[in-house]
């Protein structure tokens, strides 16, 4: 009898499940097929064996479909194959050092263990697209991300298994609201974590430290979001950036100079995504910049500055 | 690069990559394989005995040939049996996930944002969603220069604005550069200090590359994970914050973590100046208060009348 360890297991259950008919085949098959599977003591701690092993290819990304025997009583009407497109690699991705260097950086970036892990196994098998030439150019670059949010991985786990998700929002200016939502996607604005989420059928941006419960997975499946609504949805964010301006006057040689490109004629014109992140940035900056437009803006840093001066009298 | 023992589903992720990677470009080295994965030779060995134990007893079939002989040289080298198996499957969503908002927080630095290689990255990788990152204002930093003498090893002479606004030359041996959230910082040897220190590329006002060669001392530094680790002189400050303007704890080298109380966090951070804490402070808004020792509330509030008198043009 061959002895298997869980990988080598799990390796000659994907090999036979490729190599199965388009009709799938039956767990009495793959039993008798996997060497790691004749190890079992009994029915039992094989049929749970078989089930963690399903488990864990489902979670490294071989999707299994199970197809019922259509109220067949008999087991062995029960089939299993691998959905199509499991090993369909988009087109025209090719690896070269600078690629391979950037996956690096972006697996490297993660503080968070279970992103750094999922990171990891996701440039090892993006390594199998072909053998290039190392460069040690970005090895002086140490990339972080910050994602210290609690709800961080609840959301990532969430987009990632397809459920949908409730927390306690808090928009500034407004009252504290409880969110029912189908999260889509964590990105990294502006140095925010920002989830790009669904509420009913419109897409919206949720900043994570805004969230000020803890987010619930709800057990209800994500709702199918058209790729039309998500586009319409950063084109309107788009939009709503362009539309928003900041004009600062800049000191000279003072350190909000120095930030904003020490420009000659002291001033900096660019767009912004969110009036309270924008004064944030210029409250650090306050003694060196004045805003000239808008007036919107340059009231809130003087109402801010004042609220600081009174809570430390 | 750190060579640790891998768990099963990993050999079990490594075993699927090395069958995709030798079937493409036929033998390599165990060597050359555990060099292209980052991972030891033992891992490879373990990989390629998955796929030479692969057999199928209920169909009598072999997935693969090893070349036994081969192997006792060093050489991995097989080819398919009844497999069908050529290459891994492709990405599963959580890791898509996890490099997608890699790559999105690559694209974010100015350093990057140009890259053909990194848009093509996360045109293919992206998963449903791609991106329209709207641009706001991007810091035009010169990294060539540090990454040049990075590279090359070499001294650099800094004009560096510190936190407090005061100018000063310095000569440093360049060893790392750490991006933190939205932030660059060069860690280096500073000679002034005689030390190590995280400087702020935003806050360089020149740099000049030097011919000479960093000194002993900055190549026997080591360098803590933690760009904001403490000096010699710490202040300890008792702070709360909203639970929106918690991030602030991670700005600072914390005394403990942060305890949640009515309304927020509260909690302990160590300071090396407090003349530099006002404006980190101020930044919230009063959504952060330090709550003492007095001298550190004082200097907020001196911060927060200096930057109100020059709002208003009194300075």
């Amino acid at each position: 009898m061959i002895k298997q360890t869980s990988a080598e297991r799990l390796f000659t259950l994907t090999c036979c499940l490729v190599a199965a008919p388009r009709i799938g085949v039956s767990k009495q098959q793959l039993l008798l097929s996997v060497p790691g599977y004749q190890e079992a003591d009994s029915q039992d701690a094989l049929d749970k064996m078989f089930e963690r092993d399903k488990k864990a290819l489902r979670k490294t990304g071989v999707a299994i479909e199970v197809i019922d025997g259509e109220g067949s009583d008999n087991p062995d009407d029960t089939k299993y194959r691998i959905v199509s497109g499991s090993f369909d690699w988009p087109a025209g991705l090719e690896l070269n050092t600078q690629k391979l260097q950037l996956l690096e950086l972006a697996g490297k970036a993660w503080q968070h263990q279970t992103m750094r892990a999922s990171a990891r196994a996701a440039i090892t098998r993006l390594k199998s697209l072909g053998y290039v030439q190392k460069s040690q150019d970005l090895e002086i670059f140490s990339p972080r991300i910050l994602a210290k949010h609690a709800s961080f991985s609840p959301l990532a786990e969430a987009i990632s298994d397809g459920f949908k998700v409730s927390f306690d929002y808090q928009k500034p200016g407004a009252a504290l609201s409880s969110r029912e939502l189908t999260p889509l996607k964590l990105r990294f604005l502006e140095g925010q974590w920002v989830l790009l989420a669904a509420e009913g059928d419109e897409v919206k941006n949720f900043m994570l430290r805004r969230i000020m419960s803890k987010v619930k997975i709800l057990p209800l499946p994500a709702l199918p979001i058209s790729a039309e609504t998500v586009s319409a949805a950063e084109q309107s964010l788009v939009e709503f950036v362009t539309g928003q301006q900041v004009v600062l006057e800049l000191e000279a040689d003072s350190e909000a100079w120095w930030h904003f490109g020490a420009p000659a004629d002291h001033l900096v014109t660019f767009n912004y995504m969110d009036k309270e992140l924008l004064v944030e940035d210029l409250l650090e900056l306050a003694i060196g910049l004045r805003v000239l437009e808008p007036l919107e803006v340059r009231e809130m840093l003087s109402e801010r500055l004042e609220t600081v001066a009174v809570r430390h009298a | 690069m750190p060579k640790v023992e891998l768990d099963g589903e990993e050999v079990f992720n490594l075993t699927l990559s090395v069958v995709g990677l030798v079937l493409k470009e036929g033998v390599m080295t165990v060597t050359e394989l555990s060099q292209h994965f980052d991972v030891s030779p033992a891992s490879i060995l373990k990989a390629v005995r998955a796929i030479t134990n692969s057999e199928d007893l209920g169909n009598y079939e072999t997935h693969f040939y090893v070349d036994e002989d081969a192997l006792e040289e060093g050489d991995v080298s097989f080819s398919q049996g009844q497999a069908r198996l050529s290459e891994p499957p492709v990405l599963s969503s959580r890791q898509v996930s996890a490099i997608a908002a890699g790559l999105d927080y690559l694209a974010s630095l100015p350093q990057f944002a140009q890259s053909r290689d990194l848009e093509e990255l996360r045109t293919s990788l992206g998963g449903d969603i791609t991106t329209a990152v709207p641009k706001t204002f991007t810091q035009t930093v010169e990294l060539t220069v540090l990454r040049d003498a990075l590279l090359a090893k070499t001294q650099l002479e800094i004009d560096y604005l510190n936190q407090l606004g005061e100018r000063s030359s310095r000569v440093v041996d360049p060893l790392r550069i750490d991006f933190v959230g939205s932030r660059y910082y060069l860690r280096g040897y500073c000679h002034k200090n005689q030390g190590l220190r995280a400087f702020r590329v935003d806050r360089m006002a020149s740099i000049t590359s030097l011919d000479s060669a960093i000194s002993n001392e900055g190549l026997a530094v080591e360098i803590p994970e933690d760009v904001f680790e403490g000096g010699q002189d710490q202040h300890l400050v008792k702070i709360q914050s909203t639970k929106s303007a918690s991030e602030i704890f991670w700005n600072f080298p914390l005394n403990s973590e942060p305890k949640e109380v009515e309304g927020g966090l509260l909690g302990e951070i160590r300071v090396g100046n407090l003349r530099a804490l006002g404006r980190h402070v101020a930044r919230y808004g009063g959504d952060v208060v330090v709550l003492g020792p007095a001298e550190a509330r004082q200097a907020v509030v001196d911060y927060a009348h200096s930057a109100l008198a020059f709002q208003k043009g009194e300075v």
